[in-house]
């Protein structure tokens, strides 16, 4: 019974990563993929220059603190909607970002938050709330949030989803029971919900990271990692090198790199959510 | 190499290599291109006096190659060239051509995999030439340099624009392909604007920078500005119009002597004319990109734009312009000591042949036809193709003058000594890591001269290795 789903295991998983790892070690560009051993080389490029580490760095730093944001607007939209009687409209109207394609995701954005105009500064400058036009997409301080708040856009509705499936499982009696003992909302939120949400608060959130930590489309849209090299993310770099400057080796060890970066912030969270279960049985 | 030259030696060899009688093909080729013309322009058809080579094939000659069929990659931005090459060859040959358009940054990786996967789905490809030298390096296409030499007479090599035919085919001595489409920039300006402020066509980055300027300065409150800038962080954007003011200061990518020139005085004055810039452009250049900077032209909110010789058509269609007869254009400015404008070959692409084809015979015989002298005409002055002139026939027709009266002059005068991408198969990196250092100097997180070291360092690095 395991032998097919074991060798569709190693079809999907275990021969492309070797793919991946004999690359990584040879010259490859797209046309004369394992040309020759190159042995540590494409490595000691990327340690080389300090750019690649940066773009993890970056890349960490963006998707901690957007799937962070995005699992507690998530949570607290959940929650309002379990508070409506007839959610089930709201529920589906905010499905919508999500069944929208990425790429008209950012085409969407672009447009919206165009300086010369966009809808966001033509209806500040309307209003009189800033004199020139904002350009966030072209500021080095502003184009990662700008990004952060496209993706919370887009994935905000898949967090709402699954936190509001999550709080459908807690048990009645126990609120109803706490409601009893005239414990105040607040208190029952704190020391009822959140516990027994924690593990799949926690689950969500590790999606979010690896997903996050692998934005790729809002990047090729809205700002091809510029300004500068403000929102040089992981995934986009390692496209660039392979598809773009047709560095295929290159590319494979950016991407054994960035496995190694995406292991080490999940690490944690996957800890963490051990010990939540532990805690919650 | 060995296996080029394999390659190219079985199939020129090949028994079945029967190419077209040429006078047929060519009286056929013209005459199909006057009609194609004629229907093409629509309310406003151009005559054309096609050359009266001979009379046209008989139909069951011509349609030696019924049954058979041809797959292009081609170029998103030539997608309606490619559907009237596709109808227009199979009425002339009984060929279904299927036209796969792509954006024109997968142009090479999608051809590349094809070949290296084994597909073998496309049998010609529609190149950007600053690729062409990694496309040979990866054995992606044919060499055919010998059908050129044999087939000379037809295909009339001398008549391919100088400046274009060794820049987008030759690489290693052979050559790869033919000129296709020979893509450059002029400066549009809008007259009504500039007429507002009592200002002449900028003939040096100094004028253009002063108009930018006073218009930004004067207009901006009203969403109007001096220029459109496009510093968007990919090469064929923020690199075009780096090229544009490289070409005008005099400077060039690389030394006589084949070594990187980027930290010449011109260069570093071309990096800083387009730093200058940024505060009077349209906000902000470091974001400003096709989708940006065309509308805000097109609708009148900027004063001027270095572009593409075909924004020409689409200024003056009124479906997408406010503009309409409230433009025009000049050569690209010129600056520092130089005082000769010249233009810079930003994109512009070629066809050529897979290796993974089992149709030479017949591709050879759609990119001869493809680039010719009537069928490029045909496309060139086919509002929406995107084709510009690939021959000097072409571009001193009396057709395309009629079709191009403002671009025709000014492109004349400008592409003769125009100014290239480089052409190494390390070209995709090193225009890369050129964008990057250009990206910091746009976002003014670097100085130019800082900057262009360091592209300069990158660019020594690459070509060592």
């Amino acid at each position: 019974m395991l032998t097919p789903a074991s060798f569709g295991l190693a079809v999907v998983c275990i021969v492309p990563g070797l793919y991946t790892l004999a690359l990584a070690f040879t010259h490859s560009s797209l046309g004369q993929p394992l040309a020759a051993w190159s042995g540590l080389g494409n490595f000691h490029a990327l340690f080389q220059n300090p750019e690649f580490a940066q773009t993890l760095l970056r890349t960490v730093l963006y998707a901690l603190p957007a799937s962070f944001i995005q699992l507690s607007l998530g949570l607290l939209i959940a929650l309002l909607l379990q508070a409506l009687r007839q959610g089930q409209f709201v529920r589906s109207l905010v499905l919508l970002p999500l069944m929208t394609p990425p790429v008209l995701v950012g085409v969407a954005w672009k447009l919206l938050l165009a300086p010369a105009g966009g809808l966001v500064n033509g209806t500040l400058l309307r209003l009189g709330w800033i004199a020139e036009p904002v350009s966030l997409l072209g500021s080095d301080t502003w184009a990662l949030p700008a990004l952060a708040l496209a993706d919370t856009w887009q994935w905000l509705p898949f967090v709402v989803i699954l936190c509001f499936a999550a709080l459908q499982t807690l048990p009645a009696d126990v609120f109803e029971a706490a409601a009893l003992d005239g414990a105040s909302t607040r208190g029952i939120f704190l020391k009822i919900t959140l516990p027994l949400l924690a593990p799949a608060l926690l689950g969500i959130f590790l999606l979010r990271v690896v997903m996050s930590l692998k934005t790729f489309d809002l990047v090729y849209i809205l700002t091809a990692g510029g300004p500068g090299r403000a929102t040089a993310l992981a995934s986009y770099e390692v496209w660039k090198t392979g598809l773009q400057n047709f560095d295929i080796g290159a590319a494979a060890a950016q991407t054994l790199l960035f496995s190694f970066a995406v292991a080490a912030v999940t690490w944690p969270i996957l800890k963490a959510l051990q010990w939540v279960e532990r805690r919650t049985g | 190499m060995a296996y080029q030259t394999n390659y190219r030696k079985n199939t020129m060899d090949s028994k079945d290599f029967t190419p077209f009688n040429r006078r047929r093909f060519l009286g056929t080729a013209s005459a199909l291109g006057a009609a194609g013309v004629l229907a093409a322009c629509g309310k406003d058809p151009v005559p054309v006096t096609a050359a009266p080579a001979s009379a046209p094939a008989p139909a069951a000659d011509a349609k030696k190659y019924a049954g058979q069929s041809l797959n292009l990659l081609f170029n998103q931005p030539h997608a309606v060239a490619g559907k009237l090459l596709a109808e227009e060859f199979e009425k002339l040959t009984g060929a279904k051509v299927t036209v796969t358009p792509v954006p024109y940054d997968q142009l090479h990786a999608q051809a590349t995999l094809d070949v290296q996967s084994g597909a073998h789905q496309f049998d010609v490809i529609d190149y950007f030439y600053h690729t062409l030298g990694a496309l040979v390096a990866d054995k992606v296409v044919l060499d055919v340099t010998d059908w050129i030499e044999r087939d000379k007479a037809q295909i009339q090599p001398a008549d391919f624009l100088p400046s274009l035919y060794d820049t987008y085919t030759l690489r290693d001595g052979r050559r790869w392909g033919l000129p296709y489409d020979g893509d450059t920039h002029v400066l549009f300006y809008n007259t009504e604007i500039f007429a507002r402020h009592k200002l002449a066509a900028p003939k040096t980055w100094e004028d253009y920078y002063q108009a930018a300027k006073l218009i930004t300065e004067k207009e901006s409150a009203n969403g109007i500005y001096g220029a459109a800038v496009q510093g968007f962080k990919i090469p064929v954007i923020v690199g075009s119009s780096y090229a544009n003011r490289l070409a005008g200061f005099g400077g060039s990518f690389f030394t006589a002597d084949g070594k990187p020139a980027l930290t010449s005085p011109e260069a570093v004055a071309a990096a800083e004319e387009l730093l200058r810039i940024v505060p009077y452009a349209l906000p902000t250049p470091a974001e400003t990109a096709f989708e940006h900077a065309l509308p805000a032209f097109l609708s009148g909110k900027a004063a001027m734009i270095d572009f593409w010789t075909d924004l020409g058509v689409t200024a003056q269609d009124p479906k997408s312009s406010q503009i309409v007869d409230k433009w025009s254009l000049v050569q690209l400015p010129v600056g520092g000591k130089n005082t000769t404008p010249r233009a810079a070959l930003n994109a512009g692409f070629g066809l050529g042949i897979t290796t993974g084809t089992q149709k030479t015979e017949l591709a050879w015989e759609f990119v001869k036809w493809a680039t010719s002298k009537d069928i490029s005409l045909q496309q060139d002055v086919l509002p929406g193709s995107g084709i510009d002139p690939n021959r000097t026939s072409v571009l001193n027709h009396p057709d395309y003058i009629k079709a191009a009266p403002l671009l025709q002059p000014q492109l004349k005068a400008a592409i003769g000594n125009a100014l290239a991408w480089p052409l190494q198969a390390q070209s995709p990196k090193l225009m890369d890591a050129l964008t990057e250092q250009l990206a910091l100097i746009v976002a003014g997180k670097k100085k130019p001269k800082d900057a262009l070291a360091s592209a300069q360092a990158s660019w020594e690095q690459l070509l060592k290795a």
